[in-house]
């Protein structure tokens, strides 16, 4: 994937891209009905000892109910991209960045919220809608693996109603319960981190790469539980993975991306459009 | 939308307990800072107040006389002894014509008292026990009771001669001993007597008449003056401004106002050094505190962050090391006090035997807790405010990937 600078990319992009319809229940008349995101011409420039990363976003739809999968090699800006998604990496430039969490409530100029600097209404908007499953855990030493579970539920004053359990039984956890996060294994946290970005039924689940420190035999297995989980609370799905194998059988949208290095300028430029 | 303050205040508080370790050594070493403080004004506290006590409990140091005698009239005594800061005020008359023989029943010894002017209210006096009344009711001194074999009720027979037209003459007065004086008022013979019977006693031996007494003389007196007075200032404070307001009015007293400042500028000197170390303690504290919240902020970036990415809000997020830093005040305040009062018993134990009883060396009382604490928690707050802006500044994104 790797082109030279000189390419015209910005148009040989458009006409590389090719997007999979074939997912389970969005087709493309539903999708453009009920958009979460939409996003056009959304760029974020990293920079960090003159070796400068780009990342651009020409555009982007994701319906609700879509399960997506950005999949690409390591450094390549999926991470970037969910950051932005989720409203916690600010862009450095916006053509349009709407989200619209509600199927029939008006879509919130994302944009505006950035320049105005309202950090805490993002937050706000983070809490209600979306769950974030990280990496490795992120989960909080000091509360119990029903704490950690129950933290975004407890932050929006939800009472206990048995969704914790249901979710620690789907994802094997129930003996773990009362434990703290240090007498886990890796495994068992990333259950209950995927149990906690899934607690508070928010209407978006974005996932990177949550299973990129198990072993393949567990990923899958953890990857299908999250997966029915999902059908189940029929949450849109943004996911990032560096393996496309896995993802595959997951019945997932992938997400196409081009990355061009340059040789000259240390500039890496990844577009992203779907 | 906020995240409820008791939310905040269960996870930081659950951070705090699950690194129990790291909050033990800072309340040991805000405890380390504090309960040495505490022991040392408990000290200078305790030390200054047994001072003041000393001074406080005996009035003669009150006491305010003039130096030589005067000519003092009753109007100008009157408008001293209305003063604000004067307790008591009694007019002397000549002290030459101020003894009386004293003579009971119950033993064949005379005694020579010394009259003191009394009044209602006299310091000297036990504020429980009779007053002097009219010209038969005193108050003995103890040692004249004693040489008298007197008690409370008994009846004593006085007499005063005076040479009048050439011979001597003798006149006798029945008196009642009203009560006897604490030890401490009066410790030669004496007794205290109503002005009005020194004033008779005064007028016998110059020769006049008292007619209410039924004694012969060359006529009455008509304006009294008086050579001194018997003067107790409100309180020990109120000295020294006595003292200066005599001078003024050109009368020179002699005080116990010396004594006073000195430990009143003791008090001074002693607290002015007090809160220079206390200062620099509790500034050391607040800066050490204020450093390690700080660093935590960085060692709990990622957390920090984990709580920022689920929607805790910036106030939210600042209140963290708020709350943390409040409990270390609070526990270090706590086993501060502790510190304080096991050292505060040991000392005082060591110095029983040379206090008098019921007076500590080492003492607090309970306000001065009240302020310890005050001060902790505020010196907190002002370390943990710095810290809490830098975590409210934590951005998730950002630190979400560390570790
Ligand atoms: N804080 C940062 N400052 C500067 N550059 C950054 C920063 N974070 C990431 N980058 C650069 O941005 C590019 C994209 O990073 P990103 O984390 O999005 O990659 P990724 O696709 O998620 O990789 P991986 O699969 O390894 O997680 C990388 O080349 C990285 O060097
Ligand atoms: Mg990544």
């Amino acid at each position: 994937m790797s082109h030279s600078f000189a390419d015209s990319w910005g148009l040989l992009v458009f006409g590389t891209w090719h997007h999979n319809m074939n997912t389970s229940d969005s087709s493309p008349s539903q999708s453009r009905g009920a958009l979460v995101y939409y996003v056009r011409d959304v760029v974020k420039t990293r920079e960090a000892e003159g070796v400068a990363f780009r990342l651009k976003v020409p555009s982007l739809q994701i319906a609700m109910g879509e399960k997506i999968a950005l999949v690409g090699e390591s450094g390549c800006g999926k991470s970037t991209l969910l950051d932005i998604l989720a409203f916690i990496l600010k862009p450095s430039s916006v053509g349009a960045f709407r989200f619209r969490p509600e199927r029939d409530g008006e879509p919130l100029d994302m944009d505006a919220y950035w320049r105005s600097g309202k950090l805490n209404q993002l937050g706000d908007l983070r809490k209600r809608y979306l769950g974030y499953v990280m990496q490795t855990g992120g989960l909080l030493p000091y509360l119990t693996v029903r704490e950690n579970m129950d933290l975004c539920r407890s932050v929006l004053g939800l009472k206990h109603d048995g969704t914790i359990e249901h979710l620690a039984e789907q994802l094997g956890i129930v003996k773990h319960l009362n434990k703290l996060p240090d007498a886990l294994s890796t495994g068992e946290r990333q259950r209950v981190a995927i149990g906690r970005a899934l607690a508070h039924r928010p209407s978006i689940v974005i996932a990177d790469e949550p299973t990129a420190s198990l072993d393949p035999y567990a990923a899958q297995k953890i990857m299908s539980h999250f997966m029915d989980l999902v059908e189940e609370l029929n949450i849109t799905v943004i996911l990032a993975s560096h393996a496309w194998r896995h993802i595959k059988e997951l019945g997932l949208r992938r997400l196409h991306h081009r990355t061009v290095r340059s040789t000259d300028t240390n500039l890496t430029e990844t577009i992203v459009s779907g | 939308m906020r995240v409820p303050l008791s939310k905040v205040f269960v996870l930081a508080s659950r951070d705090y307990i699950h690194e129990w370790q790291m909050s033990f050594c800072f309340v040991l070493a805000l405890a380390a800072v504090l309960g040495p403080m505490m022991v040392l004004f408990g000290l200078k506290f305790g030390i200054v107040g047994a001072m003041v006590d000393q001074l406080i409990e005996d009035p003669g140091n009150r006491e305010i006389r003039p130096v030589s005698s005067g000519r003092f009239d009753r109007t100008w005594l009157e408008s001293v002894r209305k003063r604000s800061d004067v307790a008591f005020l009694v007019p002397r008359t000549r002290s030459i014509a101020a003894t009386i023989e004293l003579g009971s029943e119950g033993s064949s010894r005379h005694v020579r008292a010394e009259l003191i002017p009394s009044d209602e209210g006299d310091p000297m006096l036990s504020p429980q026990g009779e007053r002097p009344e009219g010209v038969t009711r005193i108050v003995l001194s103890r040692s004249a009771a004693e040489k008298l074999q007197v008690e409370v009720g008994d009846t004593l027979d006085g007499s005063l001669a005076r040479q009048y037209r050439g011979h001597k003459e003798r006149v006798h007065l029945p008196l009642t001993v009203a009560a006897v004086a604490p030890a401490r008022a009066f410790s030669r013979d004496g007794a205290f007597v109503s002005v009005s019977l020194l004033e008779a006693l005064e007028d016998f031996r110059d020769g006049r008449a008292v007619p209410r007494m039924g004694w012969d003389g060359d006529g009455e007196k008509n304006a009294r003056t008086y050579p001194s007075f018997r003067l107790y200032a409100r309180s020990i404070y109120d000295v020294a401004g006595l003292r200066d307001a005599f001078a003024k009015l050109g009368v020179d007293v002699k005080t116990h106002a010396a004594d006073i400042e000195l430990v009143q500028r003791m008090n001074r000197n002693l607290t002015a050094i007090y809160w220079v170390i206390a200062v620099i303690g509790l500034f050391g504290f607040s800066l050490s505190l204020g450093a390690s919240l700080w660093a935590n902020v960085d060692r709990k970036r990622k957390e920090l962050s984990v709580l920022r990415l689920v929607g805790f809000r910036t106030m939210d997020i600042a209140w963290f090391p708020m709350v943390q830093a409040l409990y270390t005040a609070i526990f270090g305040w706590a086993l501060a006090v502790g510190l304080y009062q096991a050292v505060a018993s040991v000392i005082n134990e060591m110095m029983a035997s040379q206090l008098i009883e019921g007076q500590q060396v080492c003492r607090l009382l309970l306000h001065h807790y009240g302020i310890a604490l005050g001060l902790t928690c505020a010196s907190a707050v002002i370390a943990a405010g710095l810290a809490g802006l830098r975590s409210a500044h934590i951005e998730p994104s950002a630190s979400l990937r560390d570790l």
